[in-house]
Formats: structure tokens, sequence, C-alpha cells
């Protein structure tokens, strides 16, 4: 008896509640839901808990996504290479990937699109690292040594590369080894490897907790700006959703104007999303976040990677690009 | 009895931590970097009051009940047939003996690429990794009736399933139920490395996937403690169901576990 009363209140509650909400001057939302016409309003985005993907977690939180009629539901991907099969099937609508991956898959036959940029190296955001006892003073001492690389054949053995031909040598004059980046400081400090290349936020923390210097920061010369990631879909997903991935590639660049304009705007969404505290958020060194895409910038990635022979053949980047509309 | 062996069993847990406490901060190498076992369950219990984790061990736990469940409704009735029925025991078994070694964890790649829905494909292969002990341990359960029993009830005139839910069947339910337990420990196991490898929107893998990114080791370890802390209860939890459901198997044959 009571609990019939109760229901009924309920539903009496929640008839006025939406009686009013719909009095309330908000007469459009029924259609604002989807009145921009996109093919699909509720999208899944796979990213790292890096800072490199910020966009969609600063899009999300400022709205950017809302006023474009869409939701991005973003899911945490364990890497490029392995969440690939995750955008493949559909289980993914957008995923993040850097793009020396996403070139070398496109040059396997691949049919993948990159729909708007992600994040650009800086100065010291990617270094080769070094024990302080260590006897590496400069690049030329990596003959014969061993470096940790998080992915073999992938954008950090390029970066070293580059560095290791300014010394004079070549990729076959060190070995590399893989290692997940957060062992690779107590890998070093075992004497299991000699040196290893390194983002932020594990480089602020390898120098301030075992007191690794860095030897080169990679991203200088040669691979100086070098286009780190990107959001990348499928060729059929673009050709299915032209005005989803058009609201997807808006809310993006103002999302990633307002990270490059504004570091605090990082530091604030750091901690929301990966486990870097806000502390850490505040010292790490952090590369770019460009607005728009450019085939200019990313040809220097696909250049890099003929040179050293990551690809057999240069690849057309306006044919991977789905630059955004206009204004 | 018990309760010596409790305290012993914490003794030794708690002599363990205490050496590995020691080690890492006082320990001849400076070169060991771990987080020490008091920094870890420093971590573990403000992780109780974290949202994100709480939503993501929910999330892990769900789908391993999901999934167990469901190999056990697969396992069981798959088991009492081919235990039941031989010649299909002949045909099914050699595939059976191909598949069930193949380790779990090398079918999540596969899973990943064909299921395209997340949960389901993490559920399924759950599914997948537990249903072999339930499946393997019912069908030594039907191996293992007492003939005799079985022949009794037949000459009193008896149907077979007369006989296989008199006899077999109760006959049989211990070893599903230790076949149960142990696919609890696998499942749990499966559950986390799926989404170490696929990732996802929430879960104790993903949790483990962000504090790794993030250089947390000691959140890594963390969240490594509570997955073992589920598993310790899960297992304690099946043993006592045990215990009590087959008091009498422990009294007739006189195992003294």
């Amino acid at each position: 008896m009571t609990r019939t009363l109760r229901c009924r209140a309920l539903t009496l509650g929640a008839a006025v509640a939406l009686t009013l909400t719909a009095c309330g001057g908000n007469s459009d939302s029924p259609e604002s839901a989807n009145s921009k016409g996109l093919e699909k309003t509720v999208i899944t985005v796979g990213a790292l808990p890096i800072p490199d993907s910020a966009s969609i977690y600063i899009a999300n939180a400022k709205g950017f996504f809302k006023e474009e009629g869409l939701t991005v539901k973003p899911q945490i991907i364990a890497g490029g290479a392995s969440s690939l099969p995750q955008v493949k099937n559909g289980q993914l609508d957008i995923m993040q990937n850097n793009y020396v991956s996403i070139f070398g898959a496109v040059s396997q036959g691949e049919k993948l699109k990159v729909v708007a940029d992600m994040y650009q190296a800086g100065p010291n955001a990617f270094a080769i690292m070094v024990p302080k006892d260590s006897a590496i003073k400069k690049v030329a001492d990596l003959k014969g040594k061993t470096i940790l690389i998080n992915n073999l054949r992938n954008v950090g053995t390029l970066a070293v590369t580059t560095q290791l031909k300014v010394a004079g040598l070549t990729e076959k004059d060190v070995h590399f080894a893989e290692k997940p980046f957060p062992d690779m400081g107590a890998a070093l400090a075992s004497h299991q490897a000699d040196a290893c290349w390194t983002p932020e936020p594990f480089i602020t923390a390898n120098e301030s907790k075992l007191g690794f210097r860095t030897l080169a920061d990679t991203m200088t010369g040669e691979a100086e700006d070098l286009p780190m990631a990107g959001w990348m879909t499928t060729d059929e997903w673009v050709k299915k959703n032209p005005k989803t991935m058009a609201a997807f590639q808006r809310a993006v660049a103002k999302a990633q104007a307002l990270a490059s304009s504004n570091r605090k705007e990082i530091e604030a969404i750091l901690p929301t999303y990966t486990k870097i505290d806000a502390k850490t958020a505040s010292v790490i060194t952090l590369g770019t976040y460009p607005s728009a895409l450019s085939a200019n910038r990313l040809q220097k990635v696909v250049d890099l990677m003929v040179e050293y022979q990551y690809l057999k053949s240069p690849i057309d980047v306006n044919s991977i690009i789905v630059a955004p509309p206009a204004g | 009895m018990t309760r010596a062996r409790l305290l012993r069993g914490v003794i030794g847990a708690a002599g363990f931590l205490v050496v590995g406490e020691l080690v890492i901060r006082f320990g001849p190498s400076g070169d060991l970097i771990f987080p020490a076992p008091s920094t870890i369950l420093y971590e573990a219990v403000r992780l109780l009051a974290d949202g994100e984790f709480l939503l993501g061990a929910l999330t892990t736990l769900t789908n391993w009940a999901l999934g167990l469940l469901i190999a056990v409704l697969v396992g069981v009735p798959a088991g009492v047939l081919l235990g039941a029925v031989t010649p299909v025991e002949r045909a099914v078994r050699p595939l059976l003996e191909f598949l069930r070694p193949i380790p779990s964890v090398a079918i999540i790649p596969l899973a990943i690429l064909l299921i395209p829905v997340d949960e389901l494909m993490k559920v399924s292969v759950i599914v997948y990794a537990s249903v072999w002990p339930i499946l393997i341990n019912t069908l030594y359960g039907m191996h293992d009736v007492d003939p005799l029993a079985k022949d009794s009830l037949r000459s009193f005139g008896f149907g077979r399933l007369a006989v296989l839910g008199r006899v077999s069947l109760p006959s049989a339910a211990p070893f599903v139920a230790t076949g149960i337990r142990v696919a609890a420990g696998i499942a749990l196991i499966i559950a986390v490395s799926a989404e170490l490898l696929a990732g996802g929107v929430a879960g104790l893998g993903v949790f483990v996937i962000q504090a790794g990114s993030g250089n947390r080791t000691d959140l890594i370890m963390a969240a490594t403690f509570w997955a073992g802390a589920f598993g310790l209860l899960a297992n304690l939890a099946l043993q006592a169901a045990e215990r009590r459901l087959f008091h009498w198997r422990r009294v007739r044959t006189g195992a003294v576990s």
C-alpha cells in the first residue's frame, strides 16, 4: 500500500518535473540532440592515458563536443598497435595512434585516415637518458650499447636513430631492447641496459628519483618538432560518418587551441584522466598541441621513415588525412 | 586447529611483508627500485576512497562473475553429457584435448579482433578460459561414480535419467565444485589480462594501464594487491561452500582438508 503510494508520488513528481522542463524555454531540446544531422551522436574514442590525448578530455570538460551535438566516450587503450583491431572492427570509432605506426600500417595496406592532429614533439620532451654514474658522456659513446625503447621500429627508435646519425653512428651500432616506460628506470639502475629513450613524465621521475641525466634531446635536428600522434579511424568510418567526423574535428581543434594557448588547461585536465598528479603536471615538459592538420608537417615523418628505411616508398600524406572543412 | 593455522598464515604473511620492507628500505642494493610494502598497503587502503578505482573493480568483478556463471551453465551440462554418453565423449575428446592446453591469454588478441563489443569480448574470453576446469572436473566426476550404485539402481528398474539424477550427479557434484573453484581463480586472471591487453572504460586492468603510464608503480601494486585479495576471498568463499555442501564426502572418503 505505502509502496504503491510512493510509486505514484514518484511518477507524479517525475511528470511534473518533465512538464516544467518542457515549459522552461528549453523547447528545442528534443531535436537539438541531433539537429546537425550527425550520422552518429555517441562515439567511443580510444586514447592512451598520457598528456598527448588531452584534447578530447578538455573538449568534454568544456562542452565542445556537446555544442556539436556529440557525446564522446573516452576509452583507455593499451597501445596503438594492439588497439588497431578495435577501430577496424568498429568497437572504437576513433583512436589515438602515433604517426610512425599509422604510416607503417598504411604502407602495409591498412585503409586508415587521420582526422585530427594531436601532439607534436617539443624541446626536451623525449630524451635519451643514462644513469648519473654512467661512462656515456655523449651520443657517440652509445656505440655497442643497449638502449631501452618502448617499441622496436617505431617513433622512439626513429628519433634515436636521427641523433645517432649526427654522432656518426647508425642504428646497427647500438642494440635496442623493448621495455615499458615505467620499468626503464629500474632496469637501467640494475645495469640491464645502458641508456633509455623516454618521454614525460618519466624524464622528470628518472631525474628526480634516480638522478639520471639526459644524454640527448632526441627531438632536435632532423626530428625537431616531429609530429607524434593523431586521431585516426578507418576509411570506411570517414565515408559513413562525414558530419560526425567534422563535428569531432571542430571540437578537437577548439580544445587543441585552448591547450596550446594555456598550459594551465593541460595541467588541470591531466590529473582527471591520467595518474599524473597536479604537482607533477606542473613541472613536466610538454610538446605542443597543433590545432590544424597539416600535410606539410606530417610529411616530415614520412620523409624520416623513408630515409631510415621504415618505409620502402613514400606515402602521399594528402591521401590519408581528412582536412577539416574550412570555417 | 583452524585458528592455529590461521594464526600461522597471518604470521607468515606479516613476516614476508616485514622482510620485504626492510630489504627495500635498508637493503644493500640501491638498485632495487620498488615501492615498499607499507607504501603499497597505504595506497591500497586509499584506493578504497577512490571512486574511479571502485568503479573499475566493480566492472572487473561483474565481468568475472558473469563469465564464471556462464562457464558453469555451459561446462557442467557439457561435462555431464560427455560423462554420461561415451560415444559423444570419444568424438569430442580429441578436440577438447587440443583446445584445453592453449593458454587462454593467447586467445585474447583473437577475441579483440573478432568481437566488436568490449564487454562481450571480455566476458567471452573469461567463459572460454574458465569452462575447461569445470568441464574436465565434471567429466572426471562422472567417471568416478560408483558403478555398483548405478547397477543396483538399474536392477531395481530405475531408468537412465533416474540413475543420473540419484547417483551420478550427487556423486559428481564435489568434483564440479572443485572445478568451479579452480575456474574462479583462472577467470579473475583472464578478466584482468583482457583489460590489460584491450583497455576499456573502467576495470582493474584499465587502472593498471593508467597507473603505468603515469609512472605510479605504487598504484599498480596497490591495484594488484586488491586483485589478489578478491581472488583469495572468492577462493575462501567457494571452499567454505564446498565444505558445507559436501561434508558427507569428507566423512565418506576420510579426506582431511
